[in-house]
Parts: C-alpha cells; structure tokens; sequence
C-alpha cells in the first residue's frame, strides 16, 4: 500500500547569485514517519527547510504541503523549530507561548490551557510565570519545542532539534519527538548525529552541496553501502578460508573479526566452509552494515568535499 | 480572529506595560501637575502672608495719604490696619516693640521722586507691595487732574493685534493660547509618534536578533505582521495622547486662577488638524521604523538612526522666530509641503496665521502618498531583510529591493555583483 504523502518536493532549485544552494532536489515525506535530512554544514539542508515552509521561494520547482501549496490555513498545521532557536527572552514562558499559539490559529483560551498543559508535561509548570531569559539551555530548548507543537500541528519540521544539548536533555527531547510521532505526528529533523537517525528516523534523504547523495528507508541504504564481508566471533584461522581475500580486527565496540570475501564468494560458501572445517567454532556471523556515519563520510568524500 | 490584529494587541498589551511607556504617559503629566501645585503653594503663600501683617506703619512725609482714602481689595483679602507715624524714629520704636508688623516712609520728594521705603524684620510679601502701591495709586490719583479712571492710569496700553490675513485677531488674552497650544500639539505629537515607533524599531530588531523571526513568519506574513505592529502601537501613541489630553484638561482647570493661563482654550480646528496629520504622519514614522528595523543589525545602531529620523520632525522649532515674524514667508511653506516636517510646522503656523487652505490639502495629500509608499516599500524591505542575518545593506541595494520582489532581489543583487566583477 503507497503511504500518504506529507510533503513533496518536485525539482526544486535555488540559487544565491553564483552559489547554487539547492540544485534540482525531488523527494517525499510520508504521514506519520521520521525523515531525517543528513548533509555536511552548507549543504542546504536549511534552505530546503525553509522553502518546504515558505519563508524562501524555490527558483525552479514545486513544492506540496499537507496535500496541496503551502496556504495560511495550512501554515497553520506546521510547527518549525529553527536551527538558530527563537524566543523572547523578557518575556513570560506563559505569556509567550499563548502568543505564539494564537498567532498559529489557538483560541486565546485554547491557548492558555494547552500552554499549561505542555508544560506540567515537560515538568516545567514551576516555571511558567519565569521570564525565558531565567531559565537553563536546556530548559529554554524543551519550551522552544513545546512551541513547535503547541497548536497540535500535523507537521513539525525540526532543524538540528539535539544540538548544544547535554545527554540528559537530548534523551528527553528524543522521547518528546518520538511521542509526537507516536500520536501520528509527521516530522521532518535534520541532524549530524547519525545514532539519532539510526535510532529514530525511518527514512533518510542526504544532500551534499544541494544535490540529493542518498535517498531512502534507513535499513536499505544501511544495507546498500554493505560491504562484501563479514563479521565473524569464535575460534579458527579465518585468513586460510577458501575466498577470504583478508581480514581485519574490529577495533570499534564490539570485538570481532572482519573478513573481506573474494568477488565470486556469497556468504553461504564461508558459512559452509566453517561448517566443513575441523577446529573452527563460531559465536556471531552476520554481515557487516557500516554506519550512517560510516557511509555519510564515504559520500562526502567520494563527492570531493 | 485576524492575526494582524493578534499581533496589534500583543504589541498594545506588551508596550503598555512597559516601565518606559509607563514614565512617559503618567510621569510627565505628574511631574507637570507637581510643578503647578508648587507653584501654585508659593502664590497662595504669598498671598495668605498679609494676614500676618495686619498693623502696617508710615511716616508721610509728602502729605499724599493725607485723603485717607483705602484701595479696594478682593473681598477675601482683609485689609491690614493703617497706622500713622510722626517720625520715623516713633516708627522704629513700635516695630521694635512688635505693635507693627512693618512701616513705610514715603519721604517729601515722592511725587518727584516716587521712593518708597519699607522697614521689617521679615521682609515684604508681594501682596503687601502691591496692597502699598494701590493705596498710593488710588490717593494720588485723587491729584491728578480731570477724571481719567483709575484704571487707565494703572494699565494705560491694553493692546490688541489684528493680523490682516488671520481668522484669529491677538488680544492680549489669547496671546498665550495661540502660541502655546501649536507648541504643546507639536510636543506632544512628537512625543507620542517618537516613544510608539522606538518601540516598534527595537522589537523588530529584538525579535530579529533572538531569531524568533523565523517562527513568526511560518505563522504570519510580513505584511500581516507589519501592520499588526504598526496598528497596535499607534493606539498605544493614541493612548498615550488621550491621557496626556486628560492631564491638560485637568491642569487648565486647576490653573484658571494663574493669569498666564486665563482664557486659554483649545481651538476645535487645530485639535482636528492635529489628529489627520498625527495618523498620517505617525503611520510614515513608524514605517521607516519598520524597515530601517528589519535592516539594521543591532539595537544601538536603531537608535542612532531613530534619533537622525526624530530630528526631522523636530526641525521646525528650530525655525519657531521665522514663522513667528513671517508665518506665511517662503520657508514655512516650504517646511510645510515637506512631508517630515509637515506636522509640526503646519500645527505652528495654523496657531499664528490662517494657512492658505491650498497648502494644507497640497500637504496631506503629498504626506499620504509618502506614507502609502513608505509603508509599501517598508512591507517589502522587511519581508526580504527579515532572514537576513550581520550582512550590511546597501542603499542601492534597498532601491533594488524596493523596486523588484523581495525574493527575486536576493538573486538580484549577486548577480549585479557579478556583472561588476
């Protein structure tokens, strides 16, 4: 069954005089999924954003939001949360979100009892009558979310979300984000922490200098940059195996043995060549998927950063 | 409901709080009122202090008391008690012996001479100076011959102004009111606009500075919020003018007694002058607030410009003796059609002159057209400058802006630089 399209973007451009920040980008996002947008620092991750939320207009292309172009009303169901965070430091926390949700469509009283509401949650209710400029970093990023979804949106679109937090924080906005996701929320995050999209995203699009590198659910492309080898634990000469072109020690978490197969080699010959070989036991066999991180470093670097 | 009117009433609600605003709608007022009262005690001291003296001494030596003719006094005033003196040196003796409170000499030269001399321990309150000249006006006056009245030889010139071209004729009486209520219009004016759009320009640039710009353009347009801004705070200048009117209906009032404010009364045709060219002019203020706001990168530097931007509005003062000798010369008009300075020199001129009525519409009219362009050409500068981020802009690239659509500029302007490479 083909999911229900959130966002689709159609061969967008956008050009600053001689600098092609987005060159000819197409994908899309689907309801109720975490798309993650993975690119080194100036790749136009953000300017993506900010065309996908029209404060910036496209040069060429289309832009569908919420199932149409992007208008008032649906603006409305969206909540962003820039990379450079927002907020109005000599103002009340209170005060400054029931602003803020009223200018997104909230009912003043609306407001306020969802304003309250979002902060018992995020066990900050002691500090609604605060100013923002009194309260902690980490304090000031959950209110700059609870903003983003304070109007209940359909939609949030989240620039860096975990940047400049401390564990503690991260965890707790991870858990926000994920429950947001969880009650059918659609979110689109970018991010530089791979774990974070290998943890939480579904699908991932990476650009490098406004092109798309890599499109996709996270486990297939994970899988695409799979290396024809293998990662062994247990006893034996793993270099004298038949097609075993040369092994390697994994020096990174868990330990273990990483044998590169000759190109005619499938995985079920070594399997069965271990099986057939006197003195060779075997505690772990799997195949050996790089990281996000790992594969993100080869992009960029095959691309010439 | 509408969201320009959402952000008119944050901007309202919040600059109402403010302690700035807060000192400037109550503070002035009851920092003038406080000066009234004092002076007002001083007068009625002065005043009360006759009664303190109610045995007043002197030595006639001229013979001119000799009528014992008394001054009429105002009914809740009582008039001290004449005692007169041989000598001066019997004077001195009951001053020293506290039966008089104070005596005065008037020697055998005063009808040549008018010397008058007083003598107490305490010095002379105004109201027994004035209590001795009367008496002595109206006792010399009894000499004189004919029957010129009392009254003209105390105020011989009661001069009265007739300007040829004026609706208004000068009479010593309203003298005061046609050239204070311009001036106080004018204050006010530049008051009210000068404290609302300084707000505005440092909340754009707050709002700027903090980034929270960028949430505030998913949710509104810039044009939204721009007149959302603009609109609020010119009912916070509303406000403040009302109270301000309140406060100098009040001290009018209080101040009746005070001759410098006798017979001052607002003119109709002036208040409603002011009120057109106080929308106008202030929505023009405040949308070069705006965009100069949205352009400039830092607090400081909005205040340097909203202080060169103030001084525009300001400059006819500078200018006051000129349209005081000639309200209908060159350069009063010039300043007049001039859409900055227009306000406050057309409320200065209507105080002293009639203004040709062509010149007023000329005027509106061309300060409408500036202010609908300004603010049109501010909407676009501040939609482009919004994301704009510690880049300085360039004049011509502001031209640029204004001219083409915001979003197409931004490609615009590099490819000039292109070209020029």
């Amino acid at each position: 069954m083909q999911p229900e399209t959130a966002i689709r973007v159609e061969r967008i451009s956008k050009t600053y005089g001689d600098f092609r920040a987005v060159n000819d980008l197409s994908f899309e996002v689907y309801r109720g999924e975490i798309f993650a947008m993975l690119g080194p620092n100036g790749s136009g991750k953000t300017t993506t954003m900010r065309m996908i939320l029209d404060i910036l207009k496209p040069d060429t292309g289309r832009i569908e939001v919420l199932g149409g172009i992007l208008t008032d009303a649906t603006k409305d169901k969206i909540g962003y949360l820039p990379e450079e965070r927002g907020l109005y430091r000599n103002v009340r926390v209170l005060e400054m979100m029931e602003y803020l949700g009223t200018l997104k469509g909230l009912s003043s009283n609306e407001a306020h009892k969802r304003s309250l509401a979002l902060l018992e949650q995020l066990d900050l209710a002691d500090h609604a009558k605060k100013k923002v400029s009194e309260l902690s970093k980490g304090m000031q990023q959950k209110i700059q979310f609870a903003v983003t979804v304070l109007h209940d949106p359909e939609l949030i679109i989240i620039d860096e979300p975990f940047s400049g937090l401390d564990p503690v924080n991260t965890l707790a906005l991870k858990d926000l984000v994920m429950a947001f996701r969880a009650k059918g929320g659609t979110v689109v995050m970018s991010t530089h922490q791979m774990w974070q999209v290998e943890e939480m995203a579904d699908r991932l699009l990476m650009i490098h200098k406004g092109e798309q590198q890599l499109y996709g659910p996270v486990e297939d492309i994970r899988k695409r940059y799979a290396l024809h080898a293998i990662v062994v634990e247990g006893q034996g000469d793993w270099a004298a195996l038949p097609g075993v072109e040369r092994i390697e020690t994994v020096e990174n978490g868990r330990k273990g043995t990483l044998l590169y197969l000759e190109s005619q080699t499938t995985t079920d010959d070594i399997l069965a060549a271990i099986a057939t070989t006197r003195n060779m036991s075997i505690e772990r066999f799997e195949l050996a998927v790089p990281s996000l991180n790992d594969i993100f470093i080869r992009v960029v670097e095959e691309h010439g950063q | 409901m509408n969201k320009t009117w959402i952000v008119a009433r944050r901007e309202y609600l919040y600059n109402l709080k403010r302690p700035a605003f807060l000192f400037a709608v109550f503070g002035v007022p009851l920092f003038t009122f406080v000066m009234w009262v004092v002076i007002f005690a001083v007068t009625a001291s002065n005043e009360e202090s006759l009664d303190s003296f109610t045995q007043v001494g002197y030595v006639d030596s001229a013979g001119v008391l000799q009528n014992g003719v008394l001054p009429e006094t105002a009914p809740d005033i009582t008039p001290p008690e004449l005692v007169a003196f041989e000598s001066e040196e019997s004077a001195r003796a009951a001053l020293d012996n506290q039966e008089i409170g104070v005596y005065f000499l008037i020697p055998a030269d005063y009808i040549s001479s008018g010397q008058v001399s007083t003598y107490s321990y305490s010095g002379i309150p105004r109201a027994l100076r004035s209590y001795i000249q009367s008496l002595l006006l109206v006792n010399i006056s009894r000499q004189t011959p004919g029957d010129i009245p009392l009254e003209r030889i105390e105020n011989p010139v009661n001069m009265s102004i007739h300007v040829a071209d004026s609706g208004r004729d000068l009479t010593e009486a309203n003298i005061p009111a046609l050239i204070l209520m311009p001036l106080v219009f004018a204050m006010i004016f530049m008051m009210a606009s000068g404290v609302t759009s300084g707000f505005l320009m440092s909340g754009v640039v707050e709002e700027k500075t903090n980034r929270i710009m960028e949430i505030l353009v998913t949710s509104v347009t810039p044009m939204q919020m721009l007149l959302g801004k603009v609109i609020g705070l010119g009912l916070l200048g509303l406000t403040q003018i009302l109270v301000w009117g309140a406060a100098i209906v009040v001290l009018l009032n209080v101040g009746q007694t005070l001759p410098l404010l006798q017979g001052i009364a607002v003119p109709v045709d002036l208040m409603i002058v002011f009120v057109v060219y106080f929308i106008l002019s202030y929505f023009l203020l405040s949308g070069l607030m705006a965009g100069i706001g949205a352009v400039v990168g830092s607090e400081q530097e909005s205040r340097q410009w909203s202080s060169v931007i103030s001084l525009l509005w300001v400059l006819p003062f500078f200018f006051i003796t000129s349209f005081l000798s000639d309200p209908n010369g060159t350069l009063p008009i010039v300043l007049t059609l001039i859409p900055f300075t227009a306000p406050t020199t057309a409320l200065l001129r209507l105080g002293f002159t009639t203004v040709p009525l062509w010149q007023i519409a000329l005027s509106l009219a061309i300060l409408l057209l500036t202010t609908i362009f300004t603010v049109w050409a501010s909407a676009r500068v501040f939609h482009w400058a919004l994301l704009r981020y510690g880049k300085r802009v360039g004049i011509r690239e502001l031209l640029r802006v204004i001219r083409k659509s915001p979003e197409a500029e931004i490609s615009l302007a590099q490819s000039a630089q292109e070209g020029a490479r």
